[in-house]
Parts: structure tokens; sequence; C-alpha cells
């Protein structure tokens, strides 16, 4: 079909203001955070932005009946390329797509649509002492569809688990068009076991599969009391160990995290004045819940970490756990200011590894790092093995860009070696396809079956995910 | 070059296009689309500066929406100074398209104090006629696109006598003298606002203060970077240095957030200026030297007039009440809470007055859509982002507004005249005068 006659059509259906056609508008769609698509532009040939699920419904049918591909779009922050058009088509844009529907006080779940953005969900749910507990380092840009489709988490999922946990329901525009409710058509239940699990097969399936316009999340009571240990680390290999101390004292912080000596250097050069004590490793462990039970398993934690660390520190009062907690804030921030001449880049950025290796894995980064003459930063969620790495290069000097193209690489090898995973929480888009094959074996087969069975033309989102049969 | 220039040079590359920047901005906030979006901007730069795309009509109006208010670059992980990109890219615009009536207003008439302030005395005269015979007169209405009539209403109704017309150019301290000061009188608040001026010299002579006011200071430069005309802004620069630097006074005050913004260098950084003179053959070599001792002479001597009162001075002890005790709230103009993170000492200044009922509205520091000519350019626009604002002003109970911004006090008064409210816009030090003269 020809571009015009599809913006056309696509006008028709939807009106004028909700069809992005101009060449120069479209090319703000080119990208989103990876760096893959900082070395590319990616321009779609149209974008949309429906605002009901029968806008969504009628154009799924337009692209279909066409052969177009359609590639569905939240916020644009995430790491992989996922929400980019890198076979051209279609993409929509389901941000401004933000209602949240129905807050079920009485029932412990919310209705919304995909564009609603993580923090002023948490913001209408704690006027009712409730929140949503996945908790993305995106939270004030990031979208609730975005989340549901790369089944994200971030620095709470050590306790409370990925987005998949929350996900009841969900509203699901197939690629003809055709609209399924997952989870139960009337259901408000919170246990549901009937039927297969379709909405476990939509939560992470990254638009590959369907189109997400209504989504059912359950959420919980939001804890009153909370409380921040920190613990300073001669060895580095003491970290994994006090955490897996702290487990078998049979407590479940709510987050643990690390910086390992390259993210204490970082942030204590972005910012001197947080002062982060030196050591291979720091670790912060946050716990929630009732007062008393934050008092004790603060204190215990306080106690275990005390037998390794060469400094702990316990915390509950705002403004010394906003202390404590400064270096793990800016530490994003701070590697990406490590080389004035350059900037960090969104690449191998997010391996998961088994508890008993991050140590190892931490070790490997860095002499991979020295290997080929990149620096790198790394932080992430200690608790459940999920490591941020940071390359800092210029990403403007072609050479820099090889090496860390090449780094990144073996990171990736790297963590499937350990027995881990290319990806803990941001997702496999376009820029961890290529590793499917090393990380599932026969298994991709079956999910290129998947693939098939609800999307035979192939339209939604190709490249991402797996590669195609044959490729 | 605009290729060569550090900001292009240095900073587009660090933007790892996180998306921070979409949760603050107020134009992305109405649209919602990625074309929109602040990190767009930089993208958009980057496609000019990498020549992808060449100068448009369209790349000139992408451009041109944004406001220059700083919220993205305030909360940028990489700290990249969006603004100044925009601005770079727009004198770039320019250089590819001079505009006839552009480089009138922004090279001829906003250089020449003298030439603006009998401009706008005139339209003050024929009000009837307003904004849209002075914008004829000067060649306006072609960079205003059919929004002028409608536009035109913002400027409400314009003071006959100027600010300086009504000021002498030095006022002795009241009682003893404690310190000698510079006050910068911006245009906005020389033209349209004279008696925030007239508040400001008697707050400050109150206080102690020998208060000059530099007669040949000219516009610090913001609309000029704003509307492309960068060149000219950095001669503002270069003049306004060194004329302050040899007034001999003890620190320069300013009423104006966009105008401390500049002399501070949060908008325009002065070292680009020197940069630029150092490595300059044409310029004399006295004059790049001279203006490099001006800009360390002025380092930490600039001051919003909030905070000179509040951590410098200290408020005056003997504040009398207000006849009648009065709701009032504050907004945070945008170059002043996100510029230079000046939040605290407005609101000292409103809560240390007997009578006044301080009621922090939400969102006080999201932009009221004004930010200079914007809200003449892009009038709907504008008009969307100033309605919030004006609901949660509402919303606050409040019966008189501060700020300490012209264009805000300029934009916000027009939108609560617009929606029928009785609700006064006024500097903090003009509520302090009046409690002054109570005492």
């Amino acid at each position: 079909m020809e571009r015009s006659l599809l913006v056309k059509e696509l006008e028709n259906c939807l009106g004028k203001d909700k069809v992005i056609s101009d060449p120069v508008d479209l090319m703000y769609y080119s990208y989103d955070s990876s760096f893959l698509a900082r070395l590319n532009r990616f321009i779609p040939d149209v974008v949309v932005t429906p605002r009901s699920t029968e806008e969504v419904s009628a154009v799924m049918q337009i692209a279909y009946a066409n052969d177009i591909p359609v590639t569905p779009r939240g916020a644009g922050t995430g790491e992989t390329c996922g929400s980019v058009a890198i076979k051209g088509g279609l993409v929509m844009d389901l941000s401004p797509w933000d209602t949240i529907e129905e807050i079920d006080v009485a029932n412990m779940q919310v209705f919304v649509r995909p564009g609603v953005i993580h923090a002023k969900l948490n913001e209408r749910l704690a006027e009712y002492g409730l929140f949503f507990p996945p908790d993305p380092g995106s939270s004030i840009m990031c979208t609730i569809g975005g989340m549901v489709a790369n089944n994200a988490s971030g620095l709470r999922a050590v306790k409370y688990g990925c987005t998949e946990q929350y996900v009841l329901g969900l509203e699901v525009v197939l690629p003809n068009g055709e609209v399924i409710v997952t989870g139960g058509i009337q259901s408000r239940s919170i246990k549901n076991v009937s039927g297969l699990n379709l909405t476990k097969l939509f939560v992470g399936s990254e638009g590959i599969l369907g189109v997400i316009t209504k989504i059912r999340l359950r959420v919980w009571p939001k804890p009153k009391g909370r409380g921040i240990v920190m613990a300073v680390y001669p060895s580095l290999d003491d970290a994994p160990a006090s955490v897996l101390e702290v487990y078998q004292a049979g407590i479940l912080p709510s987050g643990i995290e690390i910086l390992d000596q390259s993210a204490i250097n970082a942030v204590n050069m972005y910012r001197p004045e947080i002062n982060l004590p030196q050591g291979e490793a720091i670790l912060l462990f946050e716990v929630d819940g009732n007062p008393s039970s934050v008092e004790w398993e603060g204190l215990k934690i306080k106690e275990i970490a005390s037998r390794r660390a060469s400094q702990v520190e316990w915390a509950t009062e705002p403004k010394r756990m906003a202390d404590l907690w400064e270096g793990r804030s800016v530490v994003a921030t701070a590697a990406a200011r490590v080389r004035p001449d350059g900037s960090r880049v969104f690449a191998g950025e997010d391996i998961s590894v088994p508890l008993a290796k991050v140590a190892e894995a931490l070790r490997s980064i860095r002499s991979l790092g020295q290997k080929h003459g990149v620096k790198v930063v790394n932080y992430g969620h200690i608790g459940d093995g999920n490591v941020h790495t940071a390359p800092v290069i210029d990403p403007e000097k072609p050479d820099e860009v090889e090496k860390a193209n090449r780094l990144v690489d073996e990171i990736h090898r790297l963590a499937v070696t350990l027995g881990g995973s290319t990806t803990g929480e941001h997702g496999v888009g376009a820029v961890r396809a290529m590793y499917a094959e090393l990380e599932h074996g026969p298994a991709v087969k079956v999910m290129q079956a998947i693939k098939k069975a609800l999307d035979p033309k192939g339209i939604m989102n190709p490249g991402k995910v797996f590669l195609p049969e044959g490729e | 070059m605009f290729k060569d220039t550090p900001v292009v040079r240095e900073q587009i590359k660090k933007c790892v296009r996180c998306g921070k920047c979409r949760s603050v901005c107020p134009i992305f906030n109405e649209y919602r689309t990625e074309n929109y979006s602040p990190r767009g901007q930089v993208f958009m730069v980057q496609m000019l500066r990498d020549g992808v795309l060449s100068v448009s009509n369209k790349v000139a109006a992408k451009l041109g929406d944004c406001l220059m208010c700083e919220s993205c670059s305030s909360i940028c992980p990489s700290a990249i100074p969006v603004p100044e990109l925009v601005a770079e890219a727009r004198a770039f615009i320019t250089e590819q398209r001079p505009s006839t009536s552009k480089k009138l207003i922004f090279e001829k008439l906003w250089t020449s104090p003298g030439l603006l302030r009998n401009s706008v005395a005139a339209a003050g005269l024929a009000d009837s006629l307003g904004l849209r015979s002075l914008a004829r007169s000067l060649g306006l209405t072609s960079i205003l696109p059919g929004d002028l009539p409608r536009a035109e209403k913002i400027l409400g109704k314009i003071p006959r006598r100027s600010a300086r017309s009504q000021l002498a150019a030095v006022m002795p301290a009241r009682g003893t003298r404690k310190t000698r000061v510079a006050y910068f009188l911006g245009c906005g608040t020389d033209l349209l606002q004279p008696e925030i001026a007239l508040a400001t010299v008697e707050v400050l002579t109150h206080c102690g203060c020998e208060v000059i006011i530099p007669q040949d200071i000219r516009c610090c430069g913001v609309p000029h970077l704003a509307n492309g005309a960068k060149t000219v802004a950095e001669k503002l620069v270069i003049h306004n240095l060194n004329i302050l630097s040899k007034l001999g006074v003890d620190a320069i005050i300013s009423d104006c957030a966009s105008c401390t913004s500049t002399l501070n260098g949060h908008l325009y950084r002065p070292a680009t200026v020197i940069d630029k003179l150092k490595n300059s053959s044409n310029s004399a070599p006295t004059l790049a030297e001279k203006t490099i001792e001006a800009a360390n002479w002025l380092k930490g001597k600039v001051f919003d007039l909030t905070v000179f009162l509040v951590d410098e001075l200290g408020l005056p002890t003997e504040i009398g009440r207000l006849m009648n005790s009065v709701v009032v709230t504050y907004h945070d103009p945008c170059h002043l809470v996100k510029a230079q993170k000046i939040k605290n000492q407005p609101r000292k200044i409103l809560q240390s007055i007997p009578g006044v009922d301080f009621q922090e509205m939400v969102g006080a520091d999201t932009c009221c859509g004004g930010s200079g000519t914007f809200g003449l350019t892009h009038y709907d626009l504008s008009m969307k982002i100033l309605k919030r604002k004006i609901e949660s002003i509402q919303n606050s109970g409040a019966e008189i507004l501060a700020t300490s911004c012209p264009s805000c006090t300029t934009q916000i008064s027009y939108g609560l005249r617009e929606a029928g409210l009785n609700i006064k816009v006024i500097h903090p030090v003009q509520l302090l005068q009046k409690a002054l003269i109570q005492h």
C-alpha cells in the first residue's frame, strides 16, 4: 500500500489529529534510549496515537489487511530498541492514552489504560493507602503499558517481584484487530487458574503478539514503615555473602542494592559532598513493613552485615535515610559523567546472574572493560542478581563505538555462561534478539510457533525478542 | 560556526534519550507526543548539526516549540543545557534565513533603550490602538502570524511612564548607608511594571542601600537569545558586563528572574562570550581583557532582589501589619527556580509580613507559558499552559499572587483577567513595601 494512501485511510479512521505523517515529525520516533537507536535512525512510515480500543482495533485491521508492520510504543524510555520500528511501518504511540479507569479499592485492583505513568498511578493509589509495588528507576516517565510489555521490575523486585505478579488480566487487540480479554472477561477475582494463562503470555511479550489496551493490576497495601542499612565492604566477595546471610536469618528486604568500586568512585567524583566510604562494594538494604518489624529487621541486618563490613549504619529517620540512599539515587547520573567528553551508553546494561555468581560477574565485567579499553560503572539489584553496567564512551568516535559493541557482546555471553540471562528487567527488543538461541535453545522454536499462531503475517513488532525462523 | 560552538560540540552526545525530560516539559505536557519532547529538541539540533536536515520552515517551527524554561535541563541526569542548544540552533536558522523584521526588532529596537522606551510609550499613549499599531510600526506582524489580535491583549494596559523616568540615577540610603548597589532595571519592569521598580528602590533604600540605576545599561539579551539573535545577545552581555563592573558598587540587584539568570551566566554563559573574544582576531585585545576582568568581578555579585533582601541584608525587623489580612500564594518563575534554584527567599519575604496568610499552590513551580515573547508567537499553546496555572491559583484560595518575573506577571495577570478572577499579581517586594509603610 502506498504511504500516502495509508496515511489517508488512517486519518479517515482516527481523525487527522491522531496521525503523524510529516517527515520531520516522524524522525522523533526513530529512537528510544538504546545505544542501537543512537547509532541508527529507524524512521517509521507513520505514527498513530489511538485513544480507544476501537481505534486500536481499526488501525490493526488496516495494518493486517495491508501487511504493515506495527510497533506499539509507550514513553520510549526503553533501552532495547523495543519500541522503535526497525523494519519501518507504523508506530502506535500509546503514551497519550493515560486514563486510570477505575481504582477498585474494595477488590484491591486498578484498571488502567497503557499510557498511565507509573509515578502518577502510585500518587493516586497513595490516596487510598495502596501502591503498585514494582519500582523502575524510570518511574516518573515510564508507562504502565511499557512496564507490562517488558515485564519491568526495578529495585524492589527482590521482595515484591516483577510486573507479572500484579497483572490480573489484560485487554489485548490481536494483530487482525480482534479484541480479547485475558484472566476472565468479567473477572475481578484475584485468584484465577482457569484456562491457559494468556495473561502471563502477553506480559513481557514486547508487543510481538498484540497491542495491550487495558490492564487490570493487583495493588497492595502501602507499608507504613521503612528503614535503610548501609554497609561498606573492603572485599567484593563479602557483599553477596552478607546478602545470603541476611536471607538465611529469615529476612526478605524490600531492596538490596550494590555499588561496586567503579560506582563508588563515580558517585564521589560527581558529587564529592556525598563522600561515600571507600571499599570494594557498598550494599544498601531497604526494609519495609510495620514499624516494629522494620526496626527488628534493620537491627538484625546491621548485626549480620557487621560480621563482614568495615562500616555499617542503620537509619529510619527520613533525612538520614535519604542521605544514605543518595549515592544509589545519583549513581546512574554519576555514571553518565565519569568522562566529561563522553557519556554512558545503554547497552549490555541489564544482565542477570545467579546470586552466587554476582561477585564473579562484576569482576569479569571489570576485566572485560580493561580488555576492550572501555570505562565501565557497575551497580544494580544484588538481591536478585541483576547487574547494571554502564559503558562510558565518546559515542561520536567510531573506534570507541566498536570497542563498546565488542564489550557488550562479551557481557551478554558472560551472563549466559554464568547461568544467568542477557536481561533481568529491561527486555530483549532488537538488541538482544540474536542471543535468544544461545539462551533458550530449542525453546525458541516454541516461541516462534506461538508467535506464528497469533500473528501469522508477522506484522507485530518484527525483529524483536527472537530472530524469525531461518535468520 | 554553529557546529563548532562548545555547547553543540560537547553536549549533544551526552543525551542518552532517557526521556526523563518528558515528565516536566510544559509543552510536551500539552501535546503528549514525542515530537514535542525536550530530548526531541536535542535530537533536532543534532540533525541540523549533522546536516541530516537543513533549515526549513518546519525545522524552524519545531525548534520554536521551546519555552526555554529550563524545566528539562534542571532535571536532566546529564545536565544538558537544552535551552542553550535550542538558542544556538535558532541563531543558526536566523543566520541561514535572515528576517528583516527580526533584525529590526532585535538588532535595532531592543538594543537601544531609548528607542524601545519611546515605542512602548507611543503604544501606551495610543492605547486604543494597542499592540497592533505598535507591532505594525515595528514590523512585528511578520513574526506574529495571525495571533496578534488575540495576543495583544496579553500586555494589558501599557503604563504611560517608564520607571526610569520616575527614578533618579542615584538614590541615597535612608539613615546610615550600609551598602551601595546597582539596580539592573530590566526592560519588562521598566516599561510594563514600573510600580515594581518604585517598590524595589523604596525597600532597598529603606534597608540602608544607596541605589544606583545605571543609565546606559541595555537589555540583558534573553529576548535576543530566544529569538535567534545570539550575536546581538553576546554584544549586549559584553556591553553590560563592562558597564556594571565600573560602577564601584557592592552588588548588582534585579527583580527580574531572566535578567539575573543572564548576568549570573545560567541562561547564557559569559564564558562562551569570553572564549569567543579570546579566540577572535577581530576583537580588540583590550576589550577581551576588560570583559574577562569584568566577568570575574561580577562573579558572586549579582543577586535576585529577594535573595539580596533575605540572605545579604536580612529582612527588616520593623515590618508593620497589613491593614487587611490577605491570602497570598507564590508562582515560581522558571528562570528563578529552575535556572537559579531560588525557591525559599521570595516565600520568606511573604511569610515575614504580618497579615499575610501564605498558601502554597499545587504546581507552584510549573511554567505559566509566558516566557517573554512566547505568548505572542505561540498564543494558543501558551494559553493552554496558562490555563492550568490559573486553575491552580484559583484553587489555592489566594487573593494575591506574588511572583518575581515581569513576563510571568504579565502572562498571569492576563490569565486572571480573562478568567474574570479578582486576584492581584504583585512582586513580593511590593507587599513588603506596603508593610513597611504601615509600620
